[in-house]
């Protein structure tokens, strides 16, 4: 139903309506008094006229009446809607969404836009951020001053993002308030409790719970999206879109306010801190990747990353010049010698975004990393020992060497029987070594371990039957195995050129990129005798297959393939120096099944990185640990408590829901021997929110074409503009008021009001 | 000179009108010789005319020098010069009270303070031509008459009349005029000066009754500027002078209503007054008396026989 809306002024003016009444009332009492003689001719007129005077007094009352009525009202800033509840009823409701995304941190173009930081007692660059605080509190002070009831609501999308599927989000920050001069403060006072957050929930991941929360929002609705409208947030997902056409349809006005800043951007992220190989045990070398990304449009040289190992100071590292949109990466190694949490933290000189300048690491250093080598062996029940001469021993030996080379590793060689009633998640990898036979308790126990992100290493020999692997293991791709098994053959010399070949190729593949490259002569002793080939129909590619090493006949000799969350590599032939020489004294063995494990045990190590906004997982041993374990969360380390619930296995889980601030999340609890365990989570910050590009409102418009939108730079938003106040009628009014004057001058003129120059003749 | 007559002789007014003389329309019966024609033929130093003769003629007319030679009777008939015997009747009701142009410099008399400055310049000047002037004021009734004298302290007689504390009350005309018919046996010329606000019905039928006995009449109707532009505005409450009403109005609303009223009034008494055969004028108290006077004598002289 149309509504006719003003300002509170209106109700303030109203009284001045009343003034002519008041006018004519004070001139009948200050009426002249005159002793007039001809009254007989004066009764004779208003006899005459007694009723067209009282009309046109009337008339002109009410034109008068009718004119500062008019005037009050276009003063008061009249709005026409021609959509919403009943006239004078239902307000108009505000939800602004502010993002409060890592992005919104960026200061860029804020050299002369300061902001009192009142809790650090100084002042520094207004961030965006701090832009979009100031437009909602001018959106609450222009609706605090526009015509019609307007109530606000003022939501974070990192409270949004992380808010319940089926019900309305909550509004802790500010709920659905009525606007008036008085509540301005509220409104100012609650964003500014308000802060940019380390977390990537933009207001793109904020788009489901905002449709439910403008669902809730009423019939007649603006939804203000502050932010600061990132390209990679806007132009790469429909979601924005969709959101906001659904928004528009459902009657939604929708206001774009962009609060990025104008300038350079330049902004420099740390991509990357990560562990990428080794063992993660005590007095073992780590290597760890540092990655730059530069995000500015020019090269930066000279850029200086420093280092910290559990909060000492260590070298850092220095990159010459990053070009403009590239990357570079510089890798150093560390080691610990005690074994528990260690924190390593690489930052950046500060730039345009802080946030994205740090990023921290957390490796949990053990004594020894356990690895299980099930060996087919009849004699595995040895374990593998020294005088073994099974595919154990050389896998062990491989992984273990001995005093001299510390891998950290600590191989644990059992009979395939032992398998099932192992605790597989204990160990890093799986090595199963020419195996008959696995029963299908142990399949299944090792396809579990598989799915949930371990790695797993099957040898085939002489004791592999195909038939057993493809039943059992493969079962026509749908098992752990990856490619279907057809027979061990001989690998025939090469008649033509037997003397320059060798028989086995490198892939293009992380764990063998040490041996690629220009001939290696290691490589090229490596002699293959016997080997399994794989069914010829089989489509190896196209089951996403991927090889390590290759036979010079073209047949695969060593593949991978990803299962559920881990990985499983085959190689198809015997680790013992009995279908090919490889163990035999060849250095490359022990590297490429050291480069093999830690590849293998990467997915389960990068598994504990965790994002900002994502939540933290604690697993403990039902009967081993106490349930209760108490979070201490960034920044200021306040405990959050949480007890851990039974989860489908014998595990117990205790889940952080969501991190807020990038920063190390410590998890604490107690076994029930008393003992106090602890374990550290480095949150870092979507690297992602590093990339400041603005999308813009050309791009925007073609992004969301076909949703109707009003976008707004901060400076220059008005939530008076636009017209999800309605119409204006000020203007209309203001003529209205002119043809009442002009009308009320002509009637006061039909009515004899105005001077006469004529004069009856004598 | 008295108090009153300096109040209503303006030395001015008198010397401009001064060279004009007033005339009666008519010849009317008078005591005096003087420059006035008389209705009435006897022994005269003027021969006028021969007449038949017939019965009941006064035989010391007869012209027996004609019976002589012509032997038939024949009466002489003389003209006889009279002097003017005027009668000045001045309305002092309460509606003669109104005084308008409050703002207006210098302030305008009342209507019955420009009556009577008119009633006391015609005065003098029929005095000045040996006319016998009488004057009386009235309301509902005459309230203080002066016998008509040619005596030069006549004048002052009449001033002291006008002047005199009136008993204001709402004018009677046909009462008043009826005891003017019967006080003036003798005709003359009576010149009526009132507002004429009242019973015109009276008014009229009391001057036809003069007219009937012979008198010349003249109408001089006094009305100020107000009453006759209504220039009013802003809210005003109009009491009645002599109707006990009153009416609180925007002044500007009645006018149009009020000035046809009024128009509607003085073409009334213009067309009542020609038909009784009375001279009329009318006169604005915002005007110059002198002028009107001039107009209203000017008028007279035009039309005199």
């Amino acid at each position: 139903m149309p509504t006719l809306e003003f300002a509170p002024l209106f109700w303030w003016g109203l009284p001045l309506v009343a003034a002519p009444v008041l006018i004519h009332l004070i001139n009948l009492l200050r009426q002249r008094r005159v002793k007039w003689a001809a009254m007989e001719f004066l009764l004779a007129s208003q006899r005459r006229y007694r009723t067209r005077v009282l009309l046109r007094q009337i008339a002109l009352l009410a034109l008068r009446t009718l004119a500062v009525l008019g005037l009050v009202a276009a003063l008061a800033q009249p709005r026409w809607r021609t959509a919403g509840g009943i006239a004078g009823g239902d307000a108009t409701t505000h939800l602004v969404i502010l993002d409060d995304s890592c992005s919104m941190g960026d200061t860029t173009g804020a050299e002369a836009d300061l902001e009192t930081d009142a809790a650090a007692g100084h002042t520094r660059r207004a961030t965006a951020f701090d832009r979009g605080r100031r437009v909602v509190e001018r959106i609450a002070a222009d609706l605090a001053a526009t015509a019609g009831r307007h109530r606000l609501a003022v939501a974070v999308t990192s409270q949004l993002a992380t808010s319940s599927d089926e019900l309305p989000p909550l509004l802790p920050l500010l709920p659905f308030t009525d606007i008036a001069p008085g509540t301005i403060q509220t409104v100012r006072d609650a964003v500014g409790r308000a802060a940019a957050g380390d977390g990537a929930a933009g207001l793109r991941e904020a788009c489901p719970a905002m449709r439910r929360l403008a669902a809730a929002a009423g019939s007649r609705r603006v939804v203000w999206l502050v932010g600061d409208f990132r390209s990679r947030d806007w132009l790469g997902s429909d979601e924005p879109a969709a959101t906001l056409r659904q928004l528009a349809a459902d009657g939604a006005t929708l206001r774009l306010v962009d609060c990025a800043g104008d300038g350079p951007g330049g902004n420099l992220t740390l991509e990357r801190l990560e562990v990428v190989g080794g063992v993660p045990a005590a007095n073992v070398l780590l290597p760890v990747d540092v990655e730059v990304r530069n995000d500015g449009s020019t090269s930066v040289r000279d850029v200086a990353i420093e280092l910290r190992e559990d909060g000492g100071g260590r070298p850092g590292v220095r990159i010459d010049e990053i070009p403009a949109g590239g990357m570079v990466s510089r890798r150093f190694d560390v080691r610990f010698t005690a074994p528990g949490s260690h924190t390593i933290e690489a930052a950046l000189a500060g730039d345009v975004l802080k946030a994205d300048d740090g990023r921290q690491a957390v490796i949990d250093v053990v004594d020894r990393v356990d690895v299980l080598v099930v060996d087919g062996a009849p004699d595995a029940a040895s374990g593998g020992g020294a005088g073994s001469s099974g595919d154990g021993f050389y896998v062990a030996t491989a992984l273990a060497p001995g005093a001299g080379a510390a891998t950290g590793l600590r191989p644990r060689v059992v009979p395939p029987a032992a398998l099932a009633a192992t605790d597989l998640s204990r160990f890093a990898c799986l090595w199963i070594l020419d195996v008959e036979r696995l029963d299908a308790a142990a399949v299944a126990a090792v396809e579990a371990y598989a799915r949930a992100g371990g790695g797993v290493v099957f040898f085939c020999g002489p004791r592999t039957r195909g038939d057993v692997v493809n039943d059992t293991l493969h079962r026509s791709g749908e098992g752990l195995f990856p490619v279907p098994l057809a027979g061990a053959i001989d690998l025939l010399p090469d008649a033509k050129a037997a003397a320059q070949t060798p028989d086995v190729t490198v892939e293009d593949h992380p764990v063998v990129a040490v041996l690629a490259g220009q001939r290696n002569p290691l490589l090229d002793a490596v002699r293959i005798d016997r080997f399994w080939a794989i069914d010829r129909g089989f489509d190896a590619a196209g089951h996403g297959v991927r090889r390590l090493l290759s036979l010079r006949t073209g047949q695969p000799l060593v593949i991978e393939k990803t299962f559920g969350d881990g990985l499983v590599v085959a190689v198809l032939t015997t680790a013992a120096p009995e279908w090919n020489n490889w163990a035999r004294a060849n250095p490359s063995w022990v590297v490429v099944l050291l480069e093999l494990e830690g590849h293998l045990a990467r997915l389960r190590r990068r598994a504990e990185s965790v994002t900002v906004g994502e939540p933290v997982t604690v697993r403990l041993e039902a009967g081993v640990d106490e349930p209760d374990v108490h979070f201490l969360v960034p920044p200021d380390a306040a405990v959050v408590r949480q007890t851990a619930v039974p989860t489908s296995g014998p595990m117990l889980e205790a889940t952080l829901p969501a991190t807020a601030h990038a920063g190390l999340v410590e998890a604490r609890w107690r076994r029930l021997d008393g003992t106090e365990r602890q374990r550290s989570f480095a949150v870092n910050v979507d690297p992602g929110e590093g990339r400041l590009e603005r999308a813009g409102v050309g791009r925007l418009e073609a992004a969301l074409r076909g949703v109707p939108f009003r976008y707004d730079r901060a400076a220059d938003v008005a939530a008076t503009a636009g017209d999800f106040a309605g119409r204006p009628l000020a203007l209309p009014l203001l003529i209205v008021v002119a043809a009442l004057l002009l009308l009320e001058q002509l009637v006061a003129y039909a009515a004899g009001y105005h001077p006469v120059a004529r004069r009856p003749t004598a | 000179m008295t108090r009153g007559s300096r109040r209503y002789l303006r030395p001015d007014a008198i010397a401009r009108i001064h060279r004009l003389e007033l005339r009666a329309r008519a010849v009317v019966e008078g005591a005096l010789a003087g420059l006035h024609k008389s209705p009435f033929k006897g022994q005269s130093v003027e021969f006028l005319q021969h007449r038949e003769y017939v019965r009941g003629d006064d035989l010391r007319r007869v012209d027996w020098k004609v019976w002589g030679r012509q032997d038939r009777f024949t009466v002489k008939e003389f003209e006889e010069e009279t002097n003017l015997r005027l009668t000045l009747l001045v309305d002092g009701s309460t509606s003669m009270d109104y005084r308008g142009g409050a703002e207006a410099v210098p302030p305008r008399p009342t209507k019955y303070d420009a009556a009577a400055t008119l009633a006391a310049s015609l005065a003098w000047l029929a005095l000045s031509h040996g006319d016998a002037v009488g004057c009386g004021v009235f309301d509902d009734r005459l309230r203080a008459t002066v016998p008509a004298r040619t005596k030069r302290s006549q004048l002052a007689s009449i001033c002291e009349v006008l002047e005199a504390p009136r008993n204001a009350g709402a004018g009677d005309f046909q009462r008043v005029l009826r005891s003017v018919a019967e006080a003036l046996p003798k005709r003359g010329m009576i010149v009526i000066v009132s507002d004429l606000l009242g019973d015109r019905d009276g008014i009229f039928a009391g001057l036809q009754l003069l007219r009937t006995r012979g008198h010349d009449l003249a109408l001089v109707h006094v009305l100020d500027d107000d009453e006759i532009d209504f220039r009013f505005e802003g809210a005003t409450r109009f009491e009645g002078l002599e109707l006990p009403a009153h009416i609180a109005c925007n002044p500007r609303a009645l006018r149009e209503g009020y000035l046809a009223a009024v128009e509607a009034f003085l073409a009334e008494v213009r067309r009542r007054a020609a038909a009784v055969r009375c001279d009329y004028a009318l006169v604005r108290t915002g005007e110059p008396l002198d002028a009107a006077l001039v107009r209203f004598l000017s008028r007279r002289a035009s039309v005199s026989v």
